[in-house]
């Protein structure tokens, strides 16, 4: 039976006498992980405990079925890691910094100086690999760390707010490249960002902490299966007989201030239901948005719940 | 991941032992300290007097050599215990110096753009990070003190006759442990100063301070609790005690102590306390993140 790829065991770790994380328990078995929460929820902390930068206070944590205490250098050989803040060497070239890295994580130099270049051209930095580091602008620095973290050819991809400073265009090649080496490879990835849609982009189950506690585990995968599709409608003129008619067809009606109905549409109804039941009511629809449960719905929904028993939703 | 391709493949090739991994930071610090044309003269003039003292024991043990000079006087030329103590004293002070511009770089470089993280996110442990470092002013102190010492007394051996060799044979002993103690004082110093401070200017300056500022506070202690116990914070006399006793040389090392006055067991443990205080300084910079307070 495979290893989960991060498992947490009533996980709790302090930091200068506070307590950071409370407790976190959850099996997470996807090969692409996602980390989110708000400010100060404990994301670093967790990715630098699954490092073996912080050790636990109590339980563990284990990654591929690697203790994270017990087994850190064989964890951290298979792990390519990108930090959030800036983490280079300013003089160096960028293509020296990355066989530097390379080297260190074991690979021969002639070796680490080919994955080197390669994995500068690979992130798009090709003509820039000569430059010292600390010359680079923010975004090329955040590629010349991710050239760092993937020159090995690790096993587990940690990046953490990978795509802090880049502009639209820069930030859209990055979540390819992501999704590229997640594809071409088994890479693990876990991924941790403010920015839901990087994390919907490019992950497949979601870990969401709040004040140190998991708030929710999602599996995005089946709720895109699930295709849960909803309606936004702002109307005039509603009253409960047009909700209870669209329940009556089988949909979920939530209704909100000044006309706004949220509906949730079963596979089986059509939106020109809606409009049929609409004018035999009398109701003007004066907006109506389309779209299916999103990672921001998730994500809100877990930020308002006290959690479920078992965190997830 | 070929280029043409621009496609990621995952590295398969063999690793280098894990051992032997520390010895890349060496290399890279090797690699960048010979790019600097500063760095070069100071370890080129730091080996000069090496070629003097070659040339003294030359003339010393080369009767034509001195006919020509036109040098009568027999006595003139004496290649004993004191001659190698003098070399160890103008090199470990040569090492000094080469180690106030050395030292400074070795971690603040990395440590001000935040690269340990980087570092010890791999199969790389502090340990490792402060040996490869200590690796780079381990050897080039070496090759500045104890390895031109031996290379000068082999080659006295080789020169001198009578038996030379085999009644001097135990001044390997101290000059490889003298060395060696100066060599990890220095080296640890320099690196805890490193990790502290950014700046070279200012790092160089706190080497110089750590060495001055203690040895004017433990003679202002001997002035005024009217003991001699304050030299003990003399890093540069522990040395030189050390120094003597292990050459067994009473003259000139000492100044106005005496022989017995100044145990050698208490020089050698404030030496070895520095390092341990030292370590326990790079122990608390050497951190992949800082802790958060409050």
């Amino acid at each position: 039976m495979m290893n989960p790829t991060i498992e947490l065991t009533g996980l709790e770790v302090q930091l200068g006498g506070r307590t950071i994380l409370h407790g976190l328990t959850g099996v997470l078995n996807s090969r692409a992980i996602g980390l989110l929460g708000p400010n100060g929820a404990g994301k670093s902390t967790l990715i630098n405990t699954l490092l073996g930068f912080h050790s636990p206070s109590k339980g563990s944590a284990r990654v591929l079925g690697l203790d994270s205490l017990t087994n850190g250098k064989a964890l951290r050989s298979l792990v390519g890691y990108m930090p959030e803040n800036d983490a280079f060497i300013s003089k160096m070239s960028g293509v020296r910094f990355v066989r530097y890295m390379a080297e260190i994580s074991g690979l021969p130099p002639a070796q680490a100086m080919e994955r080197a270049h390669e994995a500068f051209v690979y992130v798009g930095l090709g003509e820039a690999r000569y430059r010292p580091v600390g010359t680079y602008s923010l975004g090329m620095k955040q590629l010349a760390k991710f050239a760092q973290a993937i020159a090995h050819g690790p096993k587990v991809l940690i990046l953490d707010e990978p795509t802090n400073g880049m502009d639209p265009p820069a930030r859209k090649r990055l979540i390819e490249l992501i999704r590229e080496i997640r594809e071409a490879s088994d890479i693990c990835l876990l991924l941790s960002s403010h920015l839901l849609r990087d994390v919907e982009e490019t992950c497949d189950e979601v870990l969401i902490l709040r004040n140190g506690q998991i708030a929710s585990i999602c599996n995005l995968v089946e709720e895109r299966r699930a295709n849960r599709k909803f309606l936004e409608l702002e109307t005039i003129g509603a009253e409960a007989t047009f909700t209870s008619t669209l329940e009556g067809l089988g949909c979920e009606c939530a209704v909100f201030t000044n006309g706004r109905i949220k509906v949730v549409m079963p596979d089986s109804v059509e939106i020109r239901e809606v409009f049929r039941v609409a004018a035999d009511k009398g109701v003007q629809i004066r907006r109506m948005n389309h779209r299916r449960d999103s990672l921001e719905d998730i994500f809100l929904n877990a930020m308002e719940q006290t959690g479920a028993a078992d965190g997830r939703i | 991941m070929a280029v043409y391709k621009r496609r990621y493949n995952p590295y398969t090739g063999s690793l280098t032992p894990e051992w032997s991994r520390f010895f890349v930071l060496t290399r890279y610090a090797f690699a960048d300290l010979f790019k600097a044309r500063f760095f070069v003269v100071l370890l080129v003039l730091s080996l000069v007097p090496i070629l003097f003292f070659a040339s003294y024991i030359f003339i010393a043990n080369n009767k034509t050599a001195q006919l020509l000079m036109q040098l009568r006087s027999a006595g003139l030329f004496s290649v004993e215990t004191q001659y190698f103590i003098v070399i160890m004293m103008v090199q470990t002070q040569a090492a000094f110096l080469l180690n106030c511009w050395v030292g400074p770089v070795l971690i603040a470089g990395d440590l001000t753009n935040g690269a340990v993280p980087l570092f010890l996110s791999r199969p790389f442990t502090r340990a490792d990070y402060v040996l490869g470092k200590l690796a780079v002013l381990g050897l080039l102190l070496s090759a500045v003190t104890w390895v031109p010492c031996l290379l000068l007394f082999s080659l006295q051996a080789g020169l001198a006759t009578d038996g030379w060799i085999w009644s001097h044979l135990w001044m390997v002993v101290p000059i490889v442990l003298c060395s060696a103690i100066w060599i990890l004082m220095l080296s640890l110093i320099s690196l805890a100063v490193s990790a502290w401070v950014k700046l070279r200017i200012v790092a160089t300056g706190v080497i110089f301070i750590s060495f001055f500022i203690p040895a004017g506070l433990g003679e202002m202690f001997n002035a005024i609790m009217s003991t001699r116990w304050g030299i003990l914070l003399n890093f540069s006399y522990m040395f030189r005690l050390i120094l003597a006793k292990g050459f067994r040389e009473r003259s000139g090392l000492l100044g106005s102590f005496g022989w017995d006055e100044i145990p050698v067991a208490a020089a050698w443990a404030v030496l070895i306390l520095v390092c341990l205080l030292s370590l326990v300084i790079l122990n608390a910079r050497l951190r992949a993140r800082e802790t958060v307070r409050g």
